[in-house]
């Protein structure tokens, strides 16, 4: 051969198994193009009748919101006071024995493990219909997030500076409140904020299971085909999400900057505090719950949990092959999002398309489709495809090509540009330049956020099924509303196993990527 | 080789090459100079068709250059070797890789162009690429990636991916500010080496005054005007003074 091989011959192995992984996904999904066609006019003519929006509602949809914001606030405040305790115990530095670290990173792995929606489905038959146990399940799921990060922080605290006030004969105290205190809060508080952020867009979709907020009009309103009004919850849930979006980033960047959380903010910082405790007690007025339906429902859940143990593997295959799907829906739905990110995220990069119009009017695209939640896209596309997998397909591609072309519009914005001139000056051609300077700087970079989005995306194909998308959601739904919690707990094994599975094996190619 | 005919670049308000005349034969080797914003590296700039000037004429090999055709900016670019502070290299990739992209300019037609785009070079730039990075020192990282190679080993690397263009030109910029004393002297030596063994024209940015006495002829820049041209022995150390507005001693031991 006249040509030599760039790389080893080993890595086109790689891409083979790729590609017959890809092939299997796609046919397992139940990938059409026809009906993707028809389901693109049907989805257009479903957002059509959408408009224009009914807000005839509007007092109850924006007290619905308040209450959806509230749970997600509930939920991370007890969640976040949960998790100190749990960050401290499975850091390898605070936490007092190897018996207890292992433990406790055990359960916080496992908490994380499932899907938010998993819980709120248990939960709601303790506890009945209503917000208390969407607050629970976003509680637990917080401790899985917020216990990970703690201890992640915990674990980096730098010991110079702990060593040089110590060596200046403070006391431990001191040593504590200026040596590590300023190193840990700023981190803290930036997760306390992404963790509320997420669980308010969680909590929405919490309402679809009956776990309260705004997703229990959305599904109720899909469910009557009142389109109109449907519409307008829509636009509430995209205009509050940015709003709330903003307004997160806006803090964390001023953390970032030292306005906030320093030495010479206490007065800012105190504020801060009173009117997050100030918001929250006001919050309540939205959250009907009362303390006898609490302990009711704790008095249910014990039994149920003793349920969860009576393993009951007889379907065993059925469940397996459920997963597969699932898995297939998370692998389609990536694959397609990163072939609509490159793309959008190219018209994104700031650097690479220099019209301002065309920039804004690509993020605002990709704003839009990161703020309307994926359970929420699949409802509308169940309407608009039918039920099946293909309908799961879709939403996830669209919202986390919401997430994916912002990546990669990030990684161009950063794009080293000293090779490329390299290359230029060389006398390379554009086509050249873009093969051997680009693609070997931004390839690894696009592979780890997919593989991480994969990850991703295939947790959220677990809960796709419940509103009729796909995979195992589906019977894990009919099983819990059957109360058939023996089954219910072996699938919940087949996820966890295929969970960390696919966990290991991602973990083990971004590792490669490096 | 190299005709700059009152050449001026302005960016914004800030003049950064005022009337620069320069003229360079085939197989000269001199070392351009000068504090920090003097215009040394847009004067780099200008010659491999990076930097469009504001006014004056530049001849390549007799021919005068049009900024305006890229083709003929890529032909020169073509004839040209650059090698950089920052090695401007793709990390991620093997030290061979990098040396063959140095060939990507000559297989710019047909098939060849075609393969390269795709990521396939012809077996002999591997051959060519693997005797230049012996003859540059580096045989045995060949297949390493260069994120781990050291500063000195990158710059080889760099030097390698030059010559694999076959230039007639070599540009250097500030090639040893990012390097230890020790490494620094082995480059330069190589890089003369080069230019004496291949007779290619090498024009070298220095930082600091240290290894001036290395090359014949020396141009001085100050504020964008040609402040000194001429031979090494006539650069005296009193200019050096004025040149860098400070102390001689700290000009000197500034390495």
């Amino acid at each position: 051969m006249r040509y030599s091989l760039p790389s080893p011959s080993f890595k086109y192995l790689w891409w083979l198994l790729f590609l017959v992984v890809l092939y299997y996904s796609f046919s397992f999904s139940k990938f059409d193009v026809f009906a993707l066609v028809e389901g693109f006019s049907n989805s257009l003519a479903l957002i059509e009748e959408m408009i224009p929006p009914q807000f005839s509602n509007l007092e109850n949809i924006i007290n619905l919101t308040f209450q959806t914001v509230a749970i997600g606030l509930w939920g991370t405040i007890i969640g976040s006071i949960l998790s100190l305790p749990v960050g401290f115990l499975s850091a390898r530095n605070t936490s007092p024995n190897l018996l207890v670290y292992y433990t406790f990173r055990g359960l916080v792995n496992f908490l994380r493990s499932i899907p938010e929606l998993l819980y709120a489905l248990i939960l709601v038959i303790a506890f009945g219909v209503g917000p208390l146990p969407g607050i629970i399940a976003l509680a637990i799921s917080t401790v899985g997030l917020l216990g990970k990060f703690y201890s992640e922080a915990i674990e980096s605290v730098d010991q110079k500076p702990v060593e040089a006030l110590q060596s200046t004969g403070s006391r431990s105290i001191a040593v504590f409140r200026h040596a590590i205190i300023p190193q840990i809060l700023p981190l803290f508080v930036g997760y306390n904020l992404y963790l509320l952020d997420h669980n308010i867009r969680v909590a929405i979709v919490l309402g679809v299971v009956g776990a309260g907020g705004l997703g229990v009009e959305l599904y109720s309103q899909m469910r009557a085909f009142n389109y109109p009004q449907v519409g307008a919850i829509l636009v509430v849930i995209v205009l509050a999400i940015s709003l709330i979006d903003r307004f997160s980033a806006k803090l964390r960047e001023d953390i970032q900057q030292y306005k906030l959380l320093a030495y010479h903010t206490k007065t800012k910082d105190l504020i801060l505090l009173a009117s997050t405790f100030i918001v929250a007690l006001v919050s309540l007025k939205f959250l009907p719950i009362d303390t006898s339906e609490l302990i009711r429902g704790f008095k249910n859940l014990l039994p149920l949990i003793g349920e969860f143990f009576k393993l009951d593997f007889s379907e065993l295959k059925t469940y397996v092959l459920l997963m597969l799907e699932t898995v297939a829906i998370g692998i389609t739905g990536t694959a397609i999002a990163v072939l609509l990110s490159v793309p959008l995220g190219m018209l994104m990069a700031r650097n690479l398309i220099t019209n301002f119009f065309v920039n804004n009017v690509a993020r605002e695209i990709a704003n839009f489709l990161r703020a309307v939640p994926e359970l929420v896209m699949a409802l509308i596309f169940v309407s608009a495809v039918g039920l099946g997998p293909f309908a799961g397909v879709l939403a996830i591609a669209l919202h986390t090509t919401g997430f994916l072309s912002k990546f990669y519009a990030e990684a161009i914005e950063n794009l080293d540009y000293r090779p490329i001139e390299a290359l230029e000056a060389v006398g390379a051609r554009l086509t050249q330049t873009i093969r051997h300077a680009v693609i070997p700087m931004i390839l690894p970079l696009f592979n780890s956020y997919n593989l991480y989005i994969l990850d991703r995306n295939v947790r959220a194909a677990t809960v796709m099924g419940v509103v009729g998308a796909g995979g195992i959601g589906f019977e894990l739904v009919m099983r819990i509303k059957l109360l058939e919690f023996e089954k219910v707990s072996v699938m919940i094994l087949v996820i966890l196993l295929t969970l960390v599975l696919i966990d290991y094996f991602s973990g083990y190619l971004r590792r490669r990527l490096v | 080789m190299l005709f700059l005919n009152n050449i001026n670049k302005s960016f914004g308000k800030k003049k950064v090459l005022d009337d620069v005349s320069l003229q360079v034969k085939r197989g000269e080797v001199l070392a351009l100079i000068g504090p920090s914003g003097s215009g040394k590296t847009t004067l780099l700039r200008v010659i491999n068709g990076f930097v469009l000037p504001d006014g004056g004429d530049f001849y390549f090999d007799g021919t005068k250059v049009d900024f305006s055709k890229k083709e003929m900016l890529r032909n020169i670019r073509k004839r040209i070797g650059k090698i950089y502070q920052q090695f401007n290299l793709v990390e991620r990739v093997t030290a061979l890789e990098n040396v063959m992209m140095g060939a990507l300019g000559k297989y710019d037609k047909g098939i060849d162009y075609l393969m390269t785009s795709i990521g396939f070079f012809p077996k002999e730039v591997k051959e060519k690429a693997l005797y230049l990075l012996e003859y540059v020192g580096l045989a045995d990282h060949a297949y390493t990636r260069v994120d781990r190679l050291s500063g000195g080993q990158k710059q080889r690397v760099a030097i390698a991916r030059a010559l694999m263009q076959d230039p007639e030109v070599l540009l250097a910029d500030e090639p040893i500010s990012n390097l230890d004393p020790g490494t620094s002297r082995k480059i330069i030596n190589l890089l003369l080496r080069i230019s004496a063994e291949k007779g290619i024209t090498l024009i070298c940015v220095l930082h600091h005054l240290y290894y001036v006495q290395e090359f014949n002829r020396v141009v001085a820049l100050k504020n964008g005007k040609l402040y000194f041209d001429g031979p090494q022995s006539d650069f005296s150390l009193d200019m050096a003074r004025e040149l860098y507005e400070t102390e001689l001693e700290e000009v000197y031991f500034e390495v």
